[in-house]
């Protein structure tokens, strides 16, 4: 009763459409973690209108459904007379809501730092950005990559609902495949095999590159545990 | 005339009805070596935070050497904030040893007494670590350059976090309970550390509970309680005065605790 | 065009309507993967090792793979695959409630283990049976000590509702893309959907953390 041919006939409409999940998830990868260290900066300064903003901006999108604020983008811009192709609106929207979890997640990973960390190269004269730099980002670099990981797999999956805007997805060629053929167990299944195995591998990668980063730099304890994320460990962001 | 290290002019600093600090006036010349004692929450750790202006008082201003640090005071009586760079400039001329010495983990013992050299001073790096090399030497931790903080010992982090300090050629060090986190075994090693900077002409301001020290080694002793200076004198003087009452309860409790500890006063109800 | 807040408004009662639709959902779902939590977490404690192999692979698929697409596999999937056909609303809940119970059985499992042992040992000794010792000495306190968590898991369901609209579930989103179609400008009414979203995950969370500070107050 399970027909092959759907999926393999289609074969290449999947992938494509994994290409462009594995393509808009990048972006809002990179751009989703420049918000990120800026919004997490507004959060963690002693200036209250930053820090009230970037605090609203977090509750925002963490409040409101990414289905909701993509839709919310998607024709919101229009309104204002900004025309994108639905594909910039989605990674748009995808990374806004990126950034509010890495926001998030950084601010933690600083908080979780000893506060005499900032103070003590302060004090010696070190300007706020080498602070930063030299002192507060190579710490939280290592703790930030488990949860990094797992927001990222978030938005991994969450890109799906890109195909609501006829972003040609992986979703929205399972949609397509789907209405050409009418065998929408068969084409789900395969969809869903796909994401499985795209957030698989990326946890299996990440769990690689923690291990690394944790040989390069002995002195911080890590849990390089890649059975763990063979059952791709964590929990919802 | 001697020339002034350090001076605190009227600070006062505010935790809601907590008085932190209370009118804080000194003065402390070159070359002298002071500790400020007094009991837990009194303010000592606030007063060493803001006279390196990491905490800014509520009033008051602070002179490191010629130089005002945080807010300047013209001569005709203006007050004018200074911007973040000018106070960055002036920070390093104060050397700072904290209570938790606050290493940093994720540099080796010579990155973290090199980094703030390159960084702030500007020297080369090069030079730099031959400045770490020589102090890490004088203080007897050469042999762990490479190492991490969190693979030596507390009384050797507390070497490398003085030698951070001290790469910076400050004009007075601050020490926030030297002492109070190591083992008993190493305390008098660290003390004998201190006076011998105290002999080699070192400014120095101790935060202690080491009676020996304030007595025997500092030349100076400031008494602290809520937030106030109540007594600020000769060692010797200031302990055994009956004068205050509160530092004359204190000293007799702390004595109570340091058999070895005699003075005069004692001596006399003998 | 201009923003029109009076469209917003206007857009808000029958919007807000539908929002009862949203928390109806979620609140089902919610309880039915509480229920659907525990129950894998007690057959998970059998240790029976094909059995949690079986749950592991699934674990592993819900939490690899996008809500969405579990939506669409029961509510397109399933009838092609087995013949049963789940109405709209009934699939989406089933989606939901299967989603989560794996993420709860989780959060429980993960708070198992700071649960006192020397209390099931005596209870144990007092000859208590399992099923007791779980009822009224392990749950409980798991449940009060995963609490915030599980709150957290409420608005995850909060938000999950939204994707409902998808399959034509006539719920916040959905209402608000009907009344921008018939007025020809969507914007002002998604507004409108957003904020009843926010409304509810932002009161969900302040409950939770009143709750907190209660058992807090209680110690523990
Ligand atoms: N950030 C802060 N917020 C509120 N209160 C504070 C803060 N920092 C210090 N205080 C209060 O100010 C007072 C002085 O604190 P401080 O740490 O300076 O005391 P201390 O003399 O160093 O004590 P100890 O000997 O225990 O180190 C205390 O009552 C403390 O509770
Ligand atoms: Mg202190």
């Amino acid at each position: 009763m399970l027909d092959p041919t759907v999926i393999t006939e289609n074969l290449p409409l999947f992938l494509e459409g994994a290409l462009m999940t594995l393509r808009v998830t990048a972006i809002a990868f990179v751009v989703g973690m420049t918000i990120g260290g800026i919004a997490s900066v507004a959060i963690l300064s002693s200036i209250a209108p930053l820090r009230w903003l970037a605090a609203a901006y977090v509750a925002v999108m963490r409040g409101t459904p990414f289905i909701v604020l993509l839709f919310l983008i998607h024709y919101g811009l229009p309104a204002m007379g900004v025309r994108l192709p639905a594909l910039v609106n989605g990674t748009v929207a995808l990374s806004l809501f990126a950034g509010a979890y890495y926001t998030e997640i950084i601010r933690a990973c600083v908080k979780a730092l000893p506060k005499g960390q900032w103070e003590s190269a302060r004090a010696i004269g070190m300007s706020p950005v080498a602070a930063a730099r030299d002192i507060i980002i190579p710490q939280i670099l290592g703790p930030m990559v488990p949860p990094v990981v797992n927001c990222t797999m978030t938005m991994i999956k969450e890109s799906s609902v890109l195909s609501t805007i006829t972003v040609a997805e992986l979703t929205f060629a399972g949609l397509v495949v789907q209405g050409e053929t009418f065998a929408p167990f068969e084409v789900f299944i395969t969809v869903a095999l796909i994401y499985w195995a795209i957030t698989a591998a990326f946890a299996f990668g990440a769990a690689l590159f923690e291990r690394r980063l944790a040989g390069a730099n002995r002195n911080r304890l890590m849990t390089p545990l890649v059975a763990r994320y063979l059952l791709l460990d964590g929990g919802r962001t | 005339m001697t020339q002034t290290a350090l001076e605190a002019i009227n600070l006062i600093r505010r935790f809601g009805e907590t008085r932190a600090l209370d009118e804080v006036y000194f003065t402390i010349p070159k070359g002298q070596v002071v500790s400020l004692v007094g009991p837990s929450g009194c303010g000592k750790s606030t007063l060493l935070r803001t006279l390196l202006w990491l905490e800014p008082p509520d009033d008051g201003f602070v002179k490191v050497g010629d130089r005002y640090l945080g807010k300047d005071l013209s001569p005709e009586g203006l007050v004018r904030r200074q911007s973040g760079r000018e106070i960055d400039r002036i920070r390093p001329r104060i050397g700072m040893v904290y209570q938790s010495l606050n290493l940093w983990p994720h540099l080796t013992v010579e990155q973290n007494v090199t980094r703030p050299q390159i960084r702030v001073a500007r020297r080369r790096p090069e030079d730099a670590r031959d400045k770490a090399q020589a102090l890490l030497d004088r203080l007897q931790i050469a042999q762990l350059s490479d190492r991490y903080p969190g693979e030596i010992s507390g009384g050797q982090k507390q070497r490398v976090a003085i030698a951070r300090a001290l790469a910076m050629d400050p004009e007075i060090m601050l020490f926030d309970e030297p002492t109070s986190a190591l083992d008993p075994e190493l305390v008098g090693e660290v003390l004998s550390l201190l006076r011998e900077f105290a002999d080699g002409g070192m400014t120095m301001m101790v935060v202690t509970h080491e009676l020996a020290f304030a007595r025997d080694v500092a030349s100076r002793l400031m008494f602290m309680d809520h937030g106030r200076i109540v007594a600020d004198g000769d060692p010797n003087t200031v302990i055994s005065s009956r004068k205050n009452a509160r530092v004359a309860e204190f000293f007799d409790r702390v004595q109570a605790f340091h058999p070895d500890f005699r003075n005069p006063h004692q001596r006399r109800q003998r | 065009m201009k923003f029109d807040f009076d469209y917003v408004l206007s857009s808000l009662p029958r919007v807000s309507d539908a929002a009862m639709v949203n928390l109806r959902i979620a609140i089902l779902a919610f309880c039915l993967a509480l229920i659907g939590g525990t129950a894998l977490t007690l057959v998970r404690s059998l240790k029976i090792a094909p059995l949690n192999g079986l749950i592991a692979v699934c674990l592993s698929f819900i939490r690899g793979t996008p809500i969405l697409i579990q939506i669409f596999l029961i509510y397109y999937g399933l009838p092609a695959a087995t013949g049963l056909r789940l109405p709209p609303e009934i699939a989406g809940i089933t989606a939901i409630a299967l989603n989560s119970s794996f993420f709860i059985s989780e959060i429980m499992r993960g708070s198992l283990p700071e649960i006192d042992g020397g209390q099931i040992e005596a209870s144990t000794a007092l000859g208590l049976s399992p099923g007791v010792i779980w009822r009224k000495v392990i749950l409980p306190q798991l449940f009060r000590r995963i609490s915030p968590m599980l709150i957290n898991e409420g608005t995850v369901i909060v938000k999950g509702t939204a994707l409902l609209s998808v399959i034509t579930v006539v719920e916040a989103l959905r209402v608000s893309q009907q009344i921008g179609a018939a007025k020809f400008r969507p914007f002002e009414p998604i507004l409108a959907a957003a904020a009843m979203f926010l409304i509810i995950n932002l009161a969900l969370t302040a409950g939770g953390l009143l709750l907190e500070r209660r058992f807090a107050r209680e110690g523990r």
